[in-house]
């Protein structure tokens, strides 16, 4: 029991840093923009809260810092494809390279080495042993789908990815509506990094994360609740592999390639149930010029 | 009447690159200022590590090698409308394959490196086979499932060199390897070559076999793209999807057809790291290609030889940030954000080109 116990509050830690991406995604492509920069955003997160906290000497500034660094780098995801109409993939590839150099640098330049900082000992408090922000992630889920579907920024939201032309004429703010929503898949990734190990910046920590949060999004058919859902599917997995691997006679790289797989499979599987927003990836021109 | 104008217009939109290149030269000055640095002496540092010897262009020469068949491993899935994102698990494992083949096949030198190139390609084609089927034929979008099938490489080859094909003697690297790739199958240099031709490299830089590669894949992909029936279907399934549908082209075959080709040129890109420097194959080898192919794939404007210039310049990026890093002290992780900045100035200033060009063509037509 004391074991199961540890699974599941383990894997809530685990997931957390991938659910919270996955908001993010689900908002900024509710909207209408591809976000495969999350990744980057994520890096340069986890270094924003780290440095935040010991700069500030307190956690809850590293994470505002974290989400604050976040929303700014989204931003510029944001001007160059909603304002500019870049190719949205092109875009996201230029801000994970870019995201990359800014936190080796940063961290060059702060703390005299690049490719990790020194331990930050103000983490956030974590009862149960589980990082608090993990904790608020079923809560900021369920808060998500409301504004998703209660509200009636969630409706616009949803109406400029699926029809940014209708949406228009009734006096929708196009742009403006797709802002916000990539700004606040910017602004999730802060939250991302507060979970995923604020103890200490190191280069390639979030391995990988942004991306799988693009599939669990997918995979969780563009929905809140469902991104949160696919993205424990792979926390619990890769929870079950650090706990387990020991005693499963498979090699571990196998077991680590499992989620990885299973989202290909199933995204195999669910097909034709699984529609993007119509407008997802497009960007929006007024009339003429 | 109407040629000059097209040249013109193509004069225009070749701004955007130069653009952002200056642009971003600008940017990396101002950040070196900021950390308290002298601009000259980074100019002067840049300088010296790129264009200062035959040897010093020569190794950003060499290095723009694997960038350019990322490139237009890219830039051919592009044309034919194909998001090949998987570029990255493609020549992990294209790689891989073309060492076995050049650790176990025992076969005189003039057929084995023919042979490794093509195993390599066969092993990339593979590892795109799989996305491009479910692209096709389940309509799963093939930037989900190349990512996925990126990190599901990533840990095969992990296994593969670590167990079965593992060559670890535990004498002078600790470096998980496989064993070491035959003779027969290394790629030699062509060194001696230019420097007959009066190009006083060192021998010291790597202008291997894999240049070769390079050049005949280009023009290859060149000759298809634009000299053959099959490329046209691709141009035109890339540009035009309905249009081609009703043309009685058979879509999901071209792209099937795009992407393999993509991943077989993506096979190509760790040839030379593994036979030409290393001489066996590791997972350790450079990383994130796949991703830079993209850029250049884009910046090349994905045309076989727009794509040189762009591979070229990210390589003098990078050498640019060793350079900085090796002379004035500035971490060489400023290369990425110049690198990262420069693809979005040169997006975003061509869509302002192409807005601008755009309203130029409607004010003539009247």
């Amino acid at each position: 029991m004391d074991i199961f116990l540890a699974f599941l509050l383990r894997g809530i830690q685990v997931s957390a840093p991938i659910a919270f991406a996955s908001l993010g995604a689900v908002f900024s492509e509710r909207g209408g923009v591809v976000n495969i920069g999350l990744e980057g955003t994520m890096i340069v997160t986890t270094f924003a809260v780290v440095w935040g906290s010991i700069t500030f000497n307190s956690s809850l500034v590293g994470v505002i810092i974290a989400i604050i660094a976040g929303t700014l780098i989204a931003a510029i995801h944001a001007v160059a494809t909603i304002t500019y109409k870049v190719d949205q993939i092109v875009s996201g590839v230029a801000i994970n390279i870019l995201a990359l150099g800014i936190s080796r640098f940063l961290s060059q330049n702060i703390f005299g080495q690049e490719t990790q900082t020194p331990f930050n000992s103000n983490v956030p408090p974590a009862p149960f042993g589980v990082n608090i922000y993990a904790l608020l992630l079923i809560p900021i889920a369920i808060i998500a789908w409301f504004v998703l579907y209660k509200t009636v920024f969630g409706l616009r939201l949803r109406s400029v990815g699926e029809n940014p032309e209708s949406a228009d004429t009734v006096g929708i703010n196009v742009h403006m509506m797709r802002y916000a929503g990539v700004l606040i898949s910017g602004a999730m990734c802060g939250l991302s990094a507060a979970t995923l190990y604020p103890s200490q910046w190191v280069s390639g920590m979030t391995g990988g994360r942004g991306f799988i949060a693009l599939a669990a999004m997918i995979f969780g058919r563009w929905h809140p609740i469902g991104a949160v859902l696919a993205s424990m599917l792979f926390g619990y997995a890769e929870t079950f592999r650090i706990m387990f691997e020991t005693q499963i006679p498979i090699p571990g790289q196998f077991v680590q390639m499992f989620p990885y797989v299973l989202a290909v499979v199933v995204l195999a599987g669910i097909v034709g149930k699984a529609r993007a927003p119509a407008a997802d990836g497009l960007p929006y021109e007024k009339g003429e010029d | 009447m109407r040629k000059p104008t097209i040249n013109r217009y193509s004069i225009l939109s070749l701004l955007a690159p130069v653009f952002g290149f200056v642009t971003a030269m600008i940017i990396l000055l101002i950040i070196v200022i900021a950390i308290g640095k002298n601009p000259g002496e980074a100019v002067a540092a840049i300088l010296r590590m790129t264009t200062s010897s035959a040897s010093r262009f020569g190794t950003v020469v060499s290095q723009a090698i694997p960038l350019y068949i990322a490139g237009i491993a890219v830039a051919f899935a592009f044309k034919g409308g194909v998001f090949n994102i998987g570029v990255e698990g493609q020549y992990f494992v294209g790689g891989l394959v073309g060492a076995i083949a050049g650790i176990y096949l025992k076969l005189p030198s003039i057929i084995h490196i023919p042979v490794v190139v093509l195993f390599a390609m066969a092993g990339g084609a593979l590892w795109a086979a799989i996305p491009a089927y479910l692209k096709v034929k389940r309509g799963v979008h093939e930037v989900i499932t190349t990512i996925m099938f990126n990190n599901i490489a990533i840990y095969l080859v992990n296994y593969l060199v670590n167990v079965p094909l593992s060559g670890f003697t535990g004498g002078e690297s600790l470096e998980p390897q496989t064993k070491a790739i035959q003779s027969t199958a290394l790629f030699g240099k062509l060194n001696g070559f230019f420097q007959a031709l009066g190009w006083k490299i060192g021998n010291h830089v790597y202008l291997d076999y894999s240049l070769i590669v390079a050049i005949v894949m280009g023009f290859i992909v060149w000759f298809v793209l634009f000299k053959t029936r099959y490329g046209f279907d691709v141009r035109a399934v890339g540009t035009a999807l309905d249009a081609s549908h009703f043309a009685g082209i058979r879509i999901g075959r071209v792209q099937i057809g795009t992407f393999l080709m993509s991943g077989a040129l993506a096979g190509l890109i760790g040839l030379q790291e593994i036979f030409a420097i290393r001489g066996y194959y590791t997972y350790e080898i450079a990383a994130g290609v796949g991703f830079d192919g993209i850029a250049i794939a884009l910046i090349g404007r994905n045309n076989p030889i727009g794509v040189v210039f762009a591979a070229l310049l990210f390589s003098f990026l990078k050498q640019a940030g060793y350079g900085l890093q090796l002379y004035v002290g500035i971490a060489n992780s400023v290369s990425y954000v110049i690198t990262g900045l420069m693809i979005l100035i040169i997006v975003i200033a061509n869509e302002v080109m192409t807005r601008y060009i755009r309203r130029l063509r409607r004010q003539e037509a009247g």
